[in-house]
């Protein structure tokens, strides 16, 4: 079945910092779920700007730093005093203190673990096709525009008023994003 | 403040200036039922033991407070060498903390100058002329004279450097010149050099040398780390009562708090992290040459001020200041401020008192030291109210300080790494962009 | 508080204390992506391929020697009784020591706040990865049967036994394993943003597809950004106390032995400190000549090379604070064979190593108290050499001064290396700077992201920021 080519959002284009984090204020008052922010690189307060909450990697990182000493002081205390034990140096068989470099080690291993494995998850990356990218203007998104998407998905969308919203927040450049 | 929700309820521009009228006769209170306590216990040590407990009290009150005005003299000397912005609103009472060291700290150094024959077992073998073999290795340091050119030297290092960097610091205020700015750095560079040697030395010859047999490479900057880490989190609290009483609130803005707590943050990961390796290292080579200075203190209520320092000392702060966002929570500083007096008093008796009371804490001595610290609190918060007074609250000229004040962003942030770093709207400011088109 | 400030007379700094910015001349976000891709886009010049030849050769070198080695035995070394460490510790702990820099850099400079940093990360951190790489070959072949490496990790095998725990030697393999799989992940996360940049801009399908490949489907949405922060945070946040413990875990090879010279409380902080005292030098090392053959010179300042010579000056001096305290404390012990140690040091047969030691790490960076130092590249050049001829020399001191001269006089020996000891050293250098110049080649060697946000029009609120920045 030969698919119509869908539009994605609303794609508007700015020039500078100050003008994008203005219309993203706006945005965000209007009452938009379905959008967001593009920028070569992280602009302070617009998380803020947008409305976001916290991000909760941190707890991914926090799980996995616990994982990674339980096992690590676990993984000794069985090998060295429980499946095979070696007397050595007239140490105990197993101490806190021995015990403590390896999994100290492992707790970090495991935080970045799931700092990186939560980073990804909850931007459910990788992934290999967005209809952004495949958008030529769209490009310059990491290099030194700013674009503000809303997604047709978003409740609120009209093309004729959004349109509207976003070029009078400044917007000089507004084009439709096909899916 | 342009965004009082980042904080918690008790921000301090939010609530009314603070009154602390009635709390200004405390140092001289807590000076005089100090004095009280202390005279009573030096007369019942005197009967007691010749004044032999007194004396190690005493000098455990004394090592804390020295804590604090070499963290002070530290945070001075590091802020000038690291050229840096956001702690000019602190430096002046920082400054005036340093001075406190000469006369001041040098005056309360007399009793243990006067009864260290009593305190050092090293000494009492001089006079018994039998000293061991790791005295006698020790000669021309471990002798009386060693022993008060070391302090000597201390204090007069001590002294000049705290009185030049706060001199040419006062200079600034009025002239507000870069040459002035110049010469503290200059006392800063020859300074921590001097500061490194001084406070090792000082541990060495006042702490360490309680058991003179026994040695450690890492002394010095356990002692180090401890006192800094004491030091800022002071400074934090002091910094925040000033500002609640609208003495500093014109210059500081949230950045102070948050580096602040990250640095008293640091401090807990680093004291640790030497003390750990200190204990570790002889742990595992178990000569016993080394490990019997922690054997002492493992016996009787020892063994619990060795957990109260693992668990108190770093655990507890450790887990507690791991949020970014508690940090700037002035409840929360507070209490950790408070806690880390007891953590630090923890420390020093930990490190001293064993060789007089070997069978653990001497609980039914307790009201002594608190005594003398009452005693020696009360009299340097009251020569510091004094000092603070007698100055500008902050160096008013320092070319730094538009940076402290988040007036002027050379550059601004990257990542942010917290709510906290958003730059504010520069309303007001003197900026002028540098540059151009 | 700001409307308050108005109303104080807030000084403006003299013009001698003006910072200078970070990104000169007023750049723009796209001449800095330009700039930077650039170097990875187009013919590679000559001057690439006249660094690449030898690296390359040189790397040859290395897989002949460790061929060698492995087919031989390690006897090849001049390791002997009683110095059972020789080449392999030193230039194991050199490089390891190297590595520092990066992270601290990308790490620590990060939690304070450092934002010159963002200058240097990117390069830093390849360092620190390809000279970790040269520095696990050598425990990897000290251990003597190189197939039977895998015994390090505890894999169950027939045998039944497990790695024994309480030696330091298993806490270094946990400590250099964990540095390099979290300092490449670091790195590789910081290099997302940049990825994707270089994707969008590539011309040929195979650049787009390889960078695309990497950049994971980045779009540069705030969402992400928001999680790549925190998780760019945590990733600080512990590679700080990972790359202090790494170190650390190194001295204790050394430090929970009874060996004098060996057995001393300080070398945790100590070792830490050499090593990115180190790690400085190597970093101005290749900086200096790069900012030039790139032309990076409004993005890498003397600003850049200033902070970082001072850097070197503190680390260096904090280092000189451990060696006075190791004499020192050998002397207060009063114990004979502690004495004895350090005099051996510093008169023994090994005199030179100590002095060169001395000289390099303690009397030199003292020279960049000077403002006139620190200001000429060439100088600065030719003194951060010396801090890593110095490191070298202390871990020499350390590994080959104790171990010939110990508790036995009948024991004593004198150390030479032999000729494939020093070819397996050149050897690495050969990995390292093939390695790096690869990278440089291929990969953005400055963080292009990070360096657009420290420029003044990237502050929203900043009066800049309304242009879009600058000209080019």
């Amino acid at each position: 079945m030969p698919e119509i080519p869908k539009t994605f959002g609303l794609l508007a284009e700015f020039d500078n910092t100050a003008d994008v984090l203005h219309a993203a204020e706006n945005v965000r008052d209007a009452g938009f779920r379905k959008w967001d922010v593009y920028m070569p690189f992280p602009i302070h307060g617009m998380d803020k700007a947008m409305g976001l909450k916290n991000s909760k990697v941190g707890w991914f990182g926090f799980l996995g730093g616990v994982t990674g000493y339980t096992t690590g002081m676990l993984m000794i205390w069985w090998m060295n005093a429980i499946d095979y034990p070696v007397l050595i140096g007239g140490k105990p068989m197993f101490s806190p203190h021995g015990a403590f470099p390896p999994s100290y080690e492992l707790t970090i291993l495991f935080t970045a673990f799931g700092a990186i494995g939560g980073m990804l998850f909850l931007n459910r990356l990788p992934r290999l096709h967005h209809p952004l990218l495949k958008h030529k203007r769209f490009a310059l998104a990491t290099h030194d525009k700013f674009f503000i998407v809303i997604e047709t998905a978003d409740p609120k969308y009209s093309e004729a008023e959004t349109r509207k919203l976003l070029a009078a927040a400044g917007s000089q450049r507004i084009e439709m994003v096909e899916e | 403040m342009s965004q009082p929700d980042d904080f918690s309820n008790d921000d301090p521009t939010q609530a009314r200036p603070l009154d602390l009228s009635k709390w200004r006769n405390l140092p001289g209170k807590l000076m005089l039922v100090g004095a009280l306590v202390t005279v009573g216990g030096a007369i019942f040590s005197w009967r007691h033991d010749a004044m032999v407990s007194f004396g190690f009290f005493w000098l455990v009150a004394f090592m804390f407070f020295l804590s604090i005005g070499l963290g002070a003299l530290f945070l001075v000397i590091i802020h000038h060498l690291f050229d840096a912005g956001w702690s000019v609103p602190m430096r002046r009472l920082n400054e005036h903390i340093a001075t406190l060291l000469f006369p001041w700290l040098a005056i309360l150094f007399i009793p243990v100058l006067v009864l260290a024959p009593k305190l050092y077992q090293w000494m009492q073998m001089t006079t018994a002329h039998t000293p061991d073999h790791a005295l006698t290795a020790k000669a021309p340091l471990f002798t009386f004279t060693g022993f008060y050119v070391v302090a000597i030297a201390c204090f007069g290092a001590w002294w000049m450097l705290s009185n030049r960097l706060r001199y040419w610091s006062l200079r600034q205020d009025e002239t507000g010149a870069a040459q002035c700015t110049h010469k503290m750095r200059f006392y800063s560079y020859i300074g921590i050099w001097l500061f490194a040697l001084t406070l090792t030395f000082g541990a060495i010859m006042w702490m360490k040398a309680l058991q003179h047999q026994w040695f450690s490479t890492m002394y010095g900057v356990q002692y180090f780390a401890g006192s800094v880490w004491l030091t800022l989190i002071t400074v934090y609290v002091i910094t925040m009562l000033l500002d609640r009483q609208r003495v500093l609130s014109d210059v500081l803005h949230e950045h102070q708090y948050y580096f602040l707590g990250s640095l008293f943050f640091a401090f807990t990961v680093f004291y640790a992290y030497v003390s750990f390796s200190q204990y570790f290292i002889i742990w595992n080579a178990n000569m016993p040459e080394e490990t019997f200075w922690f054997v002492v203190r493992e016996k009787g209520t020892w063994f619990l001020a060795s957990l109260i320092i693992i668990f108190g000392h770093f655990f507890l702060p450790f887990l507690g200041l791991l949020r970014i966002d508690v940090k700037s929570n002035f409840r929360i500083m507070s209490f950790f401020c408070a806690w880390a007096w007891l953590m630090h008093f923890n420390d020093m008796c930990f490190n001293i008192l064993p060789v007089r009371f070997p069978n653990g804490f001497p609980l039914h001595w307790l009201w002594l030291p608190l005594g003398i610290m009452a005693l020696m609190g009360g009299f340097l918060a009251d020569r510091f109210l004094k000092k603070f007074a007698s100055a500008a609250p902050f160096p008013i000229k320092d070319p730094r300080l538009i940076e402290a004040m988040g007036l002027y962003h050379p550059v601004p942030t990257q990542i942010s790494g917290g709510e906290l770093d958003q730059t504010d709207t520069m309303h007001g400011s003197p900026v002028r962009p540098k540059g151009g088109h | 508080m700001s409307d308050a400030a108005s109303q104080i007379a807030v000084p403006v700094p003299p013009k001698e204390l003006e910072r200078a910015p970070l990104v000169l001349n007023n750049r723009s976000f796209g001449w800095i992506s330009d700039r930077v891709s650039a170097i990875t886009e187009g013919k590679a010049p000559k001057w690439w391929w006249a660094a690449f030849i030898p690296s390359f050769t040189l790397l040859g070198v290395l897989g002949a020697m460790l061929f060698y080695q492995a087919t031989t035995g390690v006897g090849v070394w001049g390791n002997h009784h009683p110095t059972m460490w020789g080449w392999d510790i030193i230039n194991f702990v050199w490089w390891i020591g190297i590595g520092h820099a990066g992270t601290l850099i990308s790490a620590i400079l990060f939690l304070l706040r450092q934002r010159w940093r963002t200058g240097v990360n990117r390069a830093a951190e390849a360092m620190t990865i390809f000279a970790v790489m040269c520095a696990g070959i050598y425990p990897g072949m000290h251990v003597g049967r190189v197939w039977f490496d895998w015994w390090l990790f505890p894999i169950p095998t027939y045998q039944g036994l497990w790695p024994q725990f309480r030696s330091p030697l298993m806490w270094d393999v946990f400590a250099v394993s964990t540095y390099f799989t979290v300092s490449v992940l670091f790195w590789y996360v910081g290099l997302i943003p940049d990825l994707a940049t270089l994707r969008d801009r590539a011309k040929s399908k195979i650049r787009q597809f390889l960078y695309g490949l990497g950049a994971l489907g980045w779009t540069g949405s705030n969402r992400h950004w928001s999680n790549y922060e925190k998780a760019y945070l945590i990733l600080a946040g512990v590679s700080t106390p990972l790359v202090l413990s790494v170190h650390s875990i190194v001295s204790l090879d050394f430090a929970v032995s009874q060996l004098p010279g060996w057995h001393t409380t300080i070398f945790p902080p100590y070792f830490v400190a050499g090593a990115v005292f180190s790690g400085f030098g190597m970093v101005l090392t290749l900086l200096i000549p790069l900012r030039s053959m790139c032309k990076l010179e409004d993005i890498i300042t003397m600003r850049h090379v200033d902070v970082m010579c001072k850097v070197t000056l503190a680390t260096g001096s904090i280092v000189g604070y451990a060696y006075a305290m190791e004499f020192f404390i050998a002397w207060y012990s009063g114990s004979a064979v502690e004495r004895f140690a350090f005099i051996n040091r510093a008169m023994g047969p090994y005199w030179w190593g100590y002095w060169i030691m001395v000289t390099c790490n303690v009397v030199v960076p003292q020279l960049f108290w000077f403002p006139k130092i620190r200001r000429s590249l060439l100088v600065v050049f030719v003194l951060s050499i010396l801090v890593n001829v110095g490191m070298w020399f202390e871990r020499f001191v350390i590994v080959v001064i104790s171990l010939h001269r110990e508790f036995l006089p009948s024991n004593w020996d004198y150390f030479k290396p032999t000729w494939v000891d020093i070819m397996t050293y050149l050897g690495t250098f050969g990995l390292f700077f093939t390695c790096f110049l690869l990278f440089m080649r291929f990969l953005p060697m400055i963080a292009v992201s990070e360096v657009k946000g420290v420029t003044a029009q990237a502050d929203p609120h900043h009066p800049a920021a309304k242009g879009n920045g600058g000209g080019h």
